[in-house]
């Protein structure tokens, strides 16, 4: 598994769902965690630096969590992160468009920590990690 | 038993945000039924319910999810232009919102959520098939739902809306080959499947007959029938099922705080920690038998710098359970344009001053006196459309909810811009009523008599409209309001509208008061009653009906012992009067003497509260002190001097409880 220090981004604009997520993650070993309630604060964020990896949700005000992801993917600074989408659609549309905006990997709501685990695993394997 | 043990907190966060978030939604369908091709609403309005049935899923909600994505897929149609915004399709949407709201209550009381009312789900279903909310049977496809009992959370399944091939992608395994696959040649892509079409495993809503039908069913208009086609069937039910629903998810045992506030309140602990310690020092010292001046001015400083800490911290404290009245106001615009559509009325609802920060307590406790009076607003305060073109006035009536804060009050108006209140009709009335007698509704000017409207079984309506004129109510309201400490003022002017005022307290843990001496024994006086002191000279007293009284600047003003009011026996000739003032009346209270004014701490009287007590407070010396409530006092007294005089119904302008 990966470093359990790694420095890791919540965006949600759903409090209560950053805590959920923010609850997983420490379950998995993953304490080093702040939150950001939309795209434009996460990217803020983001380009500060010390992030290393990215979970985000997909509908959001301001700036979206597809947005965001372009956004990071356009960044040359921040365009090797790894990005997990969180979303409540499993739409066909929405995983395709998820995956050619070069989306790390995808997880539908609701997830348990298991879950979770899995998915970070698979980016973790596939970064080389 | 909570169907949510172990997830308590995470219920409450849940509750609390999609509350807001759902009021937040409430009002933007308001704002949406005004303009309906407004883009940005409708994205609102749908990230609204994709949000809430994201954190639904969380807690196995499976109900709230389905109907969440109902709704959701709805406005995804309606945003894509798909569909059109009909009346019929808004009332069901009202429908599905309001079953969310109950939904919420079922969750605050810890139990899972009973599925919507089928009328509404299927409604839905067939708007979303392109077909008028008619009596369309649910699609066969409901039965075969594979009854997606969302494994509970252990499982990694997707939630029930999950179609098969989607779920599969979403499930993982073939993910880096559809990555793959997409970005390397996206023509490729596989048509979007009809993922529109929330198939089989939604909307089955086959327990209806579990849902108590006082609750939700009267709320939904019969099919394809517009709300305004049957006022009073539609309208009693949404009422009374939407109270009912907000009382029970409407104590909430959290609250929010911003971070900022907290630190201030930890900032002066701090504080007073240090002062504590060189005060602890300097007791030493003292003890030790140093008591040069030096040492004393020491103290002397130490001593104010802690008073002003502590009252600094008071205030912060108390500021941590500030909430801006918005949250509150929120929920109105909704309430008001149901109503007014349901009487067939055009009425706007201004919101003012949403950020007026009020004590939380407060603001719950406000919600249903402001419902009330919204609903009178826009009930008996406006004019039908056609009354007020004859009028001259514009078809769209402003009722205004205002909040604002002055000096350490915070006052809140209901104005409506309607036809005003008749004082002459309003006496008439009470005295058919049997409220008043003839001769006592003389006596009264055209403030004291609109102020009958708070009398209980009151109500101007010859016929009881099925929405707010049952003549319960205005009394509730009156009392609610004063139960906060708090007074209700009413102005109006024929034709023009009618003003609600509301005065109420910053908050409800400090009261002002003044202390009044009876022998030697203090009591505390809300000091809001208080008008003025002035010296009791016998000679100026004047018996008046077998009551005495004092002519002060030409107003005749009852004087009442406290003494008498307490059932004390009267051992000294009372010396000064308080000016007393209420909504209704004024009169003089004579005490022996007075000890000064007090900013009191209220300790409440839980389990034992003696009649006509509101509460202790300490003094500094560490003596108790009983705060009086006199409007418990005086309705004994009343209740006594009927008895006495036998008279049947002279109770018009008390304060009755």
């Amino acid at each position: 598994m990966a470093d359990p220090k790694m420095r890791i981004l919540v965006v949600d604009d759903f409090s209560t769902m950053r805590r959920i997520v923010r609850n997983l993650l420490k379950e998995l070993g993953f304490a080093n965690v702040d939150e950001a309630e939309d795209g434009a604060i996460a990217l803020q964020k983001l380009q500060a630096g010390g992030f290393e990896f990215v979970v985000t949700d997909w509908n959001m005000p301001n700036m979206d969590g597809l947005q965001l992801l372009q956004a990071v993917r356009a960044a040359p600074a921040l365009s090797h992160l790894p990005v997990l989408m969180i979303t409540a659609e499993a739409k066909k549309e929405n995983i395709i468009a998820a995956a050619q905006a070069g989306a790390s990997g995808y997880i539908v709501k609701p997830f348990t920590a298991a879950t979770l685990s899995e998915k970070l695993q698979k980016i973790f394997d596939k970064m080389g990690g | 038993m909570s169907d949510f043990s172990g997830m308590e907190d995470l219920l409450q966060d849940f509750l609390q945000e999609s509350g807001d978030l759902l009021s937040d939604v409430d009002n933007k369908l308001v704002d949406l039924e005004k303009d309906p091709g407004d883009h940005r609403l409708l994205n609102d309005i749908f990230r609204g319910f994709h949000t809430i049935k994201g954190g639904a899923g969380f807690l196995n909600a499976t109900e709230l999810v389905k109907l969440c994505h109902l709704t959701e897929n709805l406005f995804d149609k309606l945003r894509n232009g798909e569909m059109e915004l009909t009346p019929e399709l808004m009332d069901s949407i009202m429908a599905a919102t309001q079953s969310v709201r109950s939904m919420f209550g079922e969750l605050s009381q810890g139990v899972q959520p009973r599925p919507a009312p089928e009328e509404v789900v299927q409604a839905m279903r067939a708007a979303l098939d392109g077909k008028a909310p008619a009596a369309e049977p649910p699609p066969a496809a409901a039965a075969a739902a594979p009854a997606s009992a969302p494994a509970p959370a252990a499982a990694s399944a997707p939630p029930p809306p999950a179609e098969p091939p989607a779920a599969e992608a979403a499930s993982g395994p073939n993910w880096q080959a559809l990555h793959a696959a997409v970005t390397g040649q996206p023509a490729a892509a596989p048509p979007p499947a009809k993922d529109e079409h929330p198939g089989g495993p939604l909307a089955v809503a086959s327990g209806a007959g579990v849902v108590p039908e006082t609750e939700m069913t009267p709320h939904f208009p019969p099919e394809g029938r517009r709300a305004t086609d049957k006022p009073g069937f539609v309208g009693t039910g949404a009422s009374t099922g939407r109270r009912a629903e907000e009382k029970a998810a409407q104590r909430e045992s959290t609250i929010r705080v911003d971070t900022a506030r907290l630190d201030q309140v930890l900032n002066l602990s701090g504080e007073i920690g240090l002062t504590k310690n060189r005060l602890t020092s300097l007791r030493a010292d003292i003890l030790a038998g140093r008591n040069d001046s030096e040492t004393l001015h020491e103290l002397d400083q130490a001593v104010s710098q802690l008073d002003l800490l502590v009252s600094d911290l008071q205030n912060s404290v108390m500021k941590t359970r500030m909430q801006p009245i918005g949250r509150l106001f929120q929920k109105y615009p909704r309430i008001a344009r149901d109503l007014a559509r349901q009487l067939g009325k055009d009425v706007e609802l201004a919101l003012v001053g949403e950020e007026t920060e009020v004590d939380k307590t407060m603001i719950e406790d406000l919600a249903d006196p402001l419902v009330h009076l919204v609903r009178n607003a826009v009930d008996h305060g406006v004019e039908s459309p056609d009354e007020r073109q004859i009028a001259g006035k514009p078809a769209k009536s402003i009722v205004r909810l205002e909040a604002r804060q002055e000096g350490d009050h915070i006052v809140l108006i209901i104005a409506d811009d309607g036809r005003g209140m008749n004082p002459e009709r309003i006496r008439a009335k009470a005295v058919e009523k049997g409220l008043i007698r003839e001769e006592e509704a003389n006596t009264l000017d055209d403030r004291q008599s609109l102020n009958l409207i708070f009398l209980p079984g009151f109500s101007t309506m010859t016929q009881a409209s099925p929405v707010s004129g049952r003549g319960v109510g205005m009394d509730v309201v009156k009392t609610n309001i004063q139960k906060l400490n708090g007074s209700i003022d009413i102005h109006s002017e024929p034709g023009k509208g009618s003003t609600f005022l509301i005065s109420l307290p910053l908050t409800l843990a400090i009261l002002p008061v003044l202390l009044v001496l009876l022998g030697d024994q203090p009591f505390a006086l809300p000091l809001s009653m208080v008008r003025e002191i002035l010296p009791i000279e016998g000679e100026k007293m004047q018996e008046v009906g077998g009551k005495e009284t004092l002519v002060v600047r030409g107003e005749i003003l009852p004087v009442i012992a406290l003494s008498r009011l307490l059932g004390w026996p009267q051992v000294r000739t009372p010396e000064y009067g308080v000016l007393m003032q209420t909504a209704e009346r004024s009169f003089i209270l004579s005490v022996d003497s007075f000890a000064g004014r007090d900013d009191a701490v209220i300790k409440s009287l839980d389990d034992f509260r003696p009649h006509g007590v509101a509460g202790v407070t300490t003094l500094s010396n560490g003596q108790i002190v009983l705060i009086l409530d006199m409007k418990e006092l005086l309705a004994d007294l009343n209740a006594h001097i009927d008895q006495r005089l036998g008279a049947k119904h002279s109770k018009a302008l008390e304060l009755s409880v």
